[in-house]
């Protein structure tokens, strides 16, 4: 009898490191890679995000507390593209062993002057592809766990492909000689070549440049000229240079297009599913008749 | 042909126009204030209170989120307390002016940063309170043009304690009680200019049009209420020039209008009839009494 | 004759150290009073509590009414901003701020009395000329003129011949008598006992406490001015709190 009990001691004592694995530690550089991530992760990954919602990833500064997150993690998913100039540093500060996963790998990127554009994820088909890399990746370090990554990134693959056929069907109901917007932010060249919107900017792609007055006044005859019907807003740069833009050429303005980040809970796009539906429906309350 | 560089883009644009408008306002108001700046010794002043107003504005984010009245508020209460506080101590202590402003200028910053970081967000709040001359909106507009005309009232009334105030602070000191009102009222307009210029037109533009515009008139009169209206006219000549400059090169606006005053003020400690180099250098024939 | 002046047991110091020590007495009104001592008698430091610079350590200075609009003060070191774009005219217009305050227009009137004023002094020709480009005479005798102009009932002139040729010492000596014949109370601190004996009818000798006081020639004897000398300059950092100081008699 008392064999007996000692059997199923040591047993559960063994089956203890079993469970204390459960949880892989990810960091994501910033809010739209941390939803994939949790997606395909379940809750089999803890995820921590560095740039967090409403955060600016392209200018961010990682502090003391972030050099934490990442020694401790196992993987860090970043863009790449460019993205996160200030990542390097980070990971040699932090000593971390964590390995790094590019998310945008085997994305063609599109150019912006002689750099890569890094918005890809932009377009649904490339969020697969994140996805997919992302899925890959857990698996590759958490291999007991690979069915249920495979299978979360299956549903989540399937809901991306709704998505995709819902922005199609939202963009064909859009006139095509009215399919063309401003925004302050070059981030949806992914979009405009996946979907046949024309986006133009007045600032580079990063939220630092500032205009010449000559740059306004050659996109201000341009909307004059092609009849661009809307405006829309960045939820972090200067709306007064839009909104002025936007009362010289009689251009509506059309809301805010969220691009670099997810906002907090209670905002319009808390996942990246809800930011694409938010977006696709600004434009079209903007651009359809 | 030179009409159409200098004339058309300011008929043909109506943001140009604006732009035109702040710039005059910005140099009937700022110009002046230049002067005694540079007259104090001061002229450093501009930059340290682009930092000090941060606690301010980081308070008004931390209880209205990304609204720019409550960070405007926040910002000119927190410059009022630093100039006024640095003003208070350097009158009744032997700490100078410059001294006196410096150190509550950093204690601000260091308060202001800790705030920010406190709330653990990255968006960079200074970026966001600080316009861009090309986005003259009504409201900003009006800003401006108020602030122009209260800054030229209250000089008015201020303007021979100041003057006595800057060349023998003793006498008026004996004399007088007004002493110390005009002081404190003179670093509220300074303050109030430099608020209102960064909201409206960014730290390199409400401080280099203070700034610049004062050095180049040193050159050009012995006398202040001269160097008064060369500032003014020179702020507005630069203005202008470099709005233009800013159309028909890709230079950014702001940086185009500070490097022609840039040019300006070279010209002038070359060829300025007061102390100019090549004065000094080809005197003429001395005269003979 | 009526006191202008009161020094009612008024002691000036710095950082607790009295420069100026147990000082009682009056000023009549329309005396012309020599103030003398040794450097760092504490000449300044009196004036300096006349004009309410420098607030009392105990005691204190009555004024018999007059407030800060009816004296004008000269400082020993003028911390005046030579480099400041202002014109010899303007300058000196800035005395008549009593009589303008902020916003009075300078009319004809104005402008007549700043000619008298620059006359007076020798200055006539010199309206648009930058302060920066004047000599340590010319300065002094402009601020004379700016004196001139503030018209003032009592006039404290702290070692005004310093550093200045003896001509423009002459003519503005003539200028303090005649300021003296128009019933103004005028204090001159000074250190030359010749000018002292010659021009000025009281005398004030004074060393950190009053050594003698009264008509000069009575004040003036070798052994008043031995005592003023043996004053010594520095402040004694071991000295006891001092015992005729109503405060620490009450402690």
């Amino acid at each position: 009898m008392r064999g007996m009990w000692l059997i199923v001691f040591v047993a559960a004592l063994s089956a203890n490191p079993v469970c204390a694995q459960d949880r892989i530690n990810v960091v994501a550089s910033f809010s739209i890679l941390g939803d994939f991530v949790k997606n395909v992760g379940g809750d089999r990954a803890n995820v921590t995000t560095l740039v967090g919602p409403n955060g600016d990833v392209h200018v961010y500064t990682p502090s003391p507390s972030d050099a934490k997150k990442n020694a401790d993690a196992k993987i860090l998913v970043v863009n790449g593209l460019g993205l996160e100039g200030w990542l390097p540093r980070l990971v040699q500060a932090a000593g971390s062993k964590a390995a790094i996963v590019t998310a945008s790998n085997g994305i063609a990127p599109l150019k912006v002057g002689s750099e890569a554009d890094p918005h890809a994820w932009q377009s649904v088909p490339n969020a697969k592809i994140y996805v997919a890399n992302i899925r890959d990746a857990l698996v590759a370090a958490d291999p007991p766990d690979a069915a249920m990554f495979r299978a979360n990134a299956a549903r989540y693959l399937g809901e991306l492909d709704a998505l995709d056929a819902e922005v199609r069907a939202a963009i064909a109901k859009i006139p095509p000689e009215r399919r063309k917007v401003i925004t302050t932010h070059k981030a949806f060249a992914y979009f405009a070549a996946a979907y046949g919107i024309a986006f133009l900017a007045p600032v580079g792609v990063s939220t630092e440049t500032e205009p010449s007055a000559r740059d306004i006044a050659a996109l201000i005859q341009r909307i004059k000229a092609d009849k661009i019907p809307a405006v829309f807003l960045e939820n972090l740069s200067d709306d007064r240079l839009v909104g002025r833009i936007a009362a010289e050429t009689g251009a509506k303005s059309g809301g805010t297009l969220y691009s670099d980040s997810l906002t907090g809970e209670n905002g319009p796009a808390p996942t990246y599913i809800a930011l694409v539906r938010h977006n696709i429906k600004a434009l079209t309350s903007a651009l359809g008749n | 042909m030179l009409t159409a560089a200098l004339i058309t883009p300011f008929t043909d644009f109506e943001f140009m126009r604006r732009a035109l408008a702040a710039v005059i306002a910005l140099s009937l108001g700022g110009a002046p204030i230049g002067v005694f700046l540079m007259l104090r010794r001061m002229s450093l002043v501009g930059d340290a209170m682009a930092h000090a107003i941060l606690p301010g504005a980081a308070i008004g984010f931390l209880l209205y989120g990304l609204n720019l009245l409550a960070m405007i508020l926040g910002g000119l209460t927190a410059g009022f307390l630093v100039a006024i506080l640095a003003g208070v101590v350097s009158r009744s202590t032997g700490l100078k002016e410059d001294a006196s402003l410096a150190t509550f200028y950093l204690a601000s910053l260091a308060l202001g940063v800790t705030i920010v970081s406190v709330k653990g967000t990255n968006i960079d709040l200074l970026h966001v309170l600080f316009g861009n001359i090309l986005a003259m909106d009504d409201q900003t507009l009006l800003t401006v043009a108020c602030n122009a005309t209260i800054t030229l009232i209250v000089l008015a009334v201020i303007y021979r304690p100041l003057v006595i105030e800057s060349v023998d602070p003793l006498f008026l000191r004996t004399v007088s009680r007004a002493g110390t009102p005009t002081h404190l009222a003179f670093l509220a307009l300074v303050v109030i200019n430099l608020v209102s210029g960064f909201q409206a037109l960014g730290t390199l533009l409400a401080v280099g049009l203070m700034i610049l515009p004062a050095g180049i008139a040193k050159f050009w009169s012995r006398d202040i209420s001269g160097m008064i209206c060369a500032a003014v006219v020179s702020a507005i000549i630069s203005g202008y020039a470099g709005l233009v400059l800013s159309f028909q090169t890709r230079i950014p606006s702001g940086p185009a209008i500070i490097l022609v005053a840039a040019l300006l003020y070279i010209g002038s400690v070359l060829f300025g009839s007061v102390g100019g180099v090549v004065r000094q250098l080809f005197p003429g024939r001395h005269l003979e009494a | 004759m009526s006191a202008q002046l009161q020094f009612r047991d008024v002691t000036l110091g710095y950082d607790r150290h009295p420069a100026v020590h147990h000082l009682a007495g009056d000023v009549a009104a329309g005396a012309l009073l020599a103030v003398v001592g040794p450097n760092g008698a504490g000449k300044s430091t009196l004036f300096r509590g006349l004009v309410g610079i420098l607030k009392p350590l105990s005691g204190s200075i009555s004024l018999g009414g007059l407030d800060a609009r009816d004296i004008a003060y000269l400082p020993q070191t003028a911390d005046i901003d030579r480099g400041f774009p202002i014109t010899v005219f303007d300058f000196v217009g800035t005395g008549l701020w009593r009589a303008t305050g902020l916003f009075g227009g300078i009319g004809n009137a104005e402008r007549k009395k700043i000619a008298a004023a620059l006359a007076a002094v020798g200055l006539t020709g010199f309206e648009n000329r930058a302060i920066g480009t004047l000599s340590g005479g010319q300065m002094q005798r402009l601020l004379f003129a700016r004196l001139m102009l503030q018209d003032a009932r009592l006039i404290l002139l702290d070692e005004p011949f310093n550093a200045i040729d003896s001509r423009t010492s002459a003519d503005l000596l003539l200028l303090v008598k005649r300021w003296h014949a128009e019933g103004r109370t005028i204090l001159v601190a000074l250190h030359d006992l010749e000018t002292v004996r010659a021009h000025f009818p009281e005398t004030l000798l004074f060393a950190r406490g009053p050594v003698a006081w009264g008509p000069t020639e009575e004040v003036l004897t070798p052994d008043n001015l031995l005592v003023a000398m043996r004053m010594c300059e520095a402040f004694d950092d071991s000295a006891a709190a001092c015992v005729a100081d109503p405060q620490s008699r009450a402690a």
